[in-house]
C-alpha cells in the first residue's frame, strides 16, 4: 500500500528518469574506458571481471551514490515542499512505514541501476575479452554482492534526507559523507564500515571472509539505521 | 533599488543557511588524514617535492577535483531553493527590481560562498600544518604569500565552473536533472584533464590547475607548462555566454 502510493508520487520528480540516466552513464564508463585503452587492459593478467572492476569500480560507484543521494533528496523534498508532511501527520499512516515505503522504492531503483551497469560490464568482457558466457554466473555474483552492500548507503541518504527539511542541507551533508567516503583508506576494514564507503567495494579479488564481513555488516548496519529513523520520528514529534 | 541594497538583500536570505559550519567539516575531513598520516611526505624522494609543500598539494588536489565542485552545486541548490519554499520567488519577481540586477546578485553570492569555501579550507589548512609539525617535529607550515597564491588560483579557476553550473539551475527547473547534470560533468573532469581539450571543460579548470602548480614544484615530474592561449580567451567566453544567458532565463519559467 505505501509502496504504490511512493510510486505515484514520485512520477512528475523526475526520480525514475534520473536513475536510468546515471545507469546508462555509468555503464558507459568501462565501454568507454575499454574502447580507448583496450590494449593495455587486454594484455594484462587476471580474470577480465577482476580487471574491468579494479579499473572502472571505482567511478561507477561514485555515480551510484551520487545517484542514490539526489534521488534520497528529491523523495523527501517533495513531501517538505508544499508542507505535504504535516497533511501525512494527520492521515492514519505510521511515517516509518512511509520511510520504508520510499526505502523499497529506491531499492528497487538500485536494482535496476545495477543491472544497467552489470549489462555494461558483461558487453565489455565479451566484445573485447571475448569470455563468452562463462563469467556471467561471477557478473552476476559481484553484481549482487554490491547491491547488499548498497543497502546501509541507500538507507542513511534517506535518513539524512528525512532528517532535514531543507533539500540543500540534506545534499550538503550527504555529499560531504561521499567525499569523506573517498578519503578513508579502502584496505582498513573498520574505517570501510562507514556506510557511505562500502559501496567502493569489489566483490572480485576480495578474499571471501571480508565478504563475508561485509556482508554481515550491512545487515546489522541497515537495521540500526532504520532504528534510528523511528527513534527519530518518535523524538521529533515530541518537539513539534 | 541600487545593486549594492539589492546584494545585501540576497545575503540577508541565506544569513540562516548553516552553510559555513558545513564547508568546515568538509575542510576538516580534508586536512584529518593529511595530518595523521604526514610521514608519508617525507617520501616521495622520486617526485622531488619537499615535504611541505607536498602536504600542502594534497589537500588542494583532494579539494579540487569533487569538493569545491560539489560545494558550488550545494550552493545553487541552496540560493534556489530558500526562494522557492513559500513561493518567494514570485513574490520577488512581481517587484519592481530588474531580473538581471536580481540574477547577478546571487551568482556574486555564489562566488561569494565559493571563496568561503577556499578560504576556510585555507585556515584549517594552517591548523592542520601546525599539529602535523608538532608530531612530526618538521616545518610544515608554508608562507601565508604562497598559501594565499594557490588559494587565488583555485578560486579564479573556479569561476567558469560557477558560472556554467549557475546556468544549469537556472535553466533546469527540475532539481533532480540540475543537480544530477551537475554532479555527472564533475566525474569525468578527472579523464578529461588528461586530454587535450580540457581547455573547453571549465568543470576541470581547478584541478588542472593545481596539478600543473604540482608538477612545477616537484622537480621529477615533467613540468606541464599551462597554456594561457587558448585557455584564458575560452574561459572568459564560457563565462560571460553563462552568465549572459542565466540573466535572460532568470525567472521565466515562473512567468
Amino acid at each position: 500500500m505505501g509502496f504504490i502510493i511512493e510510486c505515484k508520487k514520485v512520477k512528475r520528480t523526475g526520480f525514475i528518469p534520473a536513475f536510468i540516466c546515471a545507469g546508462i552513464f555509468s555503464a558507459a564508463i568501462p565501454v568507454i574506458n575499454m574502447a580507448v585503452r583496450h590494449k593495455i587492459y587486454t594484455s594484462s593478467a587476471g580474470s577480465p571481471v577482476n580487471i574491468l572492476f579494479n579499473a572502472n569500480w571505482q567511478v561507477m560507484a561514485m555515480l551510484n551514490m551520487l545517484a542514490v543521494v539526489i534521488c534520497a533528496c528529491i523523495i523527501y523534498n517533495s513531501e517538505y515542499a508544499g508542507n505535504a508532511m504535516q497533511k501525512m501527520h494527520l492521515l492514519p499512516v505510521h511515517e516509518g512505514y512511509m520511510f520504508l515505503g520510499k526505502f523499497v522504492l529506491m531499492f528497487l531503483m538500485c536494482i535496476a541501476i545495477l543491472a544497467i551497469e552489470s549489462a555494461g560490464i558483461m558487453f565489455c568482457t565479451d566484445y573485447w575479452f571475448g569470455s563468452g558466457s562463462q563469467v556471467l554466473y561471477l557478473v552476476l555474483k559481484s553484481f549482487a554482492y554490491e547491491m547488499v552492500i548498497m543497502v546501509p548507503a541507500a538507507l542513511s541518504a534517506l535518513f539524512i534526507a528525512s532528517a532535514f527539511k531543507n533539500m540543500w542541507i540534506t545534499l550538503g551533508v550527504c555529499v560531504v559523507c561521499i567525499f569523506m567516503a573517498t578519503m578513508l583508506p579502502m584496505d582498513n576494514f573498520i574505517l570501510s564500515l562507514f556506510p557511505f564507503a562500502m559501496p567502493f567495494q569489489v566483490f572480485a579479488g576480495t578474499a571471501e571472509k571480508t565478504i563475508q564481513g561485509f556482508i554481515a555488516a550491512s545487515f546489522i548496519e541497515s537495521i540500526i539505521i532504520i532504528i534510528a529513523e523511528f527513534l527519530l520520528i518518535k523524538i521529533r514529534r515530541l518537539f513539534e | 533599488m541600487s545593486f549594492i541594497s539589492i546584494l545585501s538583500i540576497e545575503f540577508k536570505k541565506i544569513r540562516r543557511s548553516k552553510i559555513l559550519p558545513l564547508f568546515l567539516l568538509a575542510s576538516v575531513i580534508l586536512w584529518l588524514p593529511s595530518v595523521f598520516n604526514a610521514d608519508i611526505n617525507f617520501k616521495m624522494q622520486a617526485e622531488g617535492i619537499l615535504p611541505e609543500y607536498n602536504f600542502l598539494i594534497q589537500g588542494f588536489l583532494g579539494i579540487s577535483w569533487f569538493m569545491l565542485p560539489a560545494s558550488i552545486i550545494v550552493s545553487t541548490v541552496l540560493i534556489n531553493q530558500t526562494e522557492r519554499s513559500n513561493n518567494g520567488i514570485l513574490k520577488m519577481l512581481a517587484l519592481p527590481v530588474s531580473t538581471t540586477w536580481l540574477c547577478l546578485a546571487k551568482f556574486l553570492v555564489l562566488l561569494v560562498l565559493a571563496a568561503a569555501q577556499v578560504i576556510i579550507m585555507a585556515g584549517v589548512y594552517y591548523i592542520g600544518a601546525a599539529i602535523a609539525s608538532n608530531i612530526q617535529d618538521y616545518n610544515f607550515i608554508l608562507p601565508p604569500l604562497f598559501v594565499f597564491k594557490e588559494s587565488a588560483l583555485l578560486f579564479i579557476s573556479a569561476i567558469p565552473m560557477a558560472a556554467l553550473f549557475w546556468l544549469l539551475s537556472i535553466c533546469i527547473k527540475t532539481p533532480v536533472f540540475s543537480i544530477g547534470s551537475g554532479f555527472i560533468m564533475v566525474v569525468p573532469s578527472v579523464l578529461v584533464i588528461n586530454t587535450k581539450a580540457w581547455f573547453a571543460y571549465p568543470v576541470s579548470y581547478p584541478f588542472y590547475v593545481i596539478t600543473t602548480e604540482y608538477s612545477k614544484l616537484a622537480s621529477g615530474i615533467d613540468t606541464t607548462k599551462i597554456q594561457l592561449i587558448p585557455w584564458i580567451p575560452v574561459a572568459f567566453l564560457i563565462t560571460v555566454f553563462c552568465i549572459v544567458l542565466s540573466c535572460m532565463y532568470f525567472g521565466r519559467s515562473y512567468r
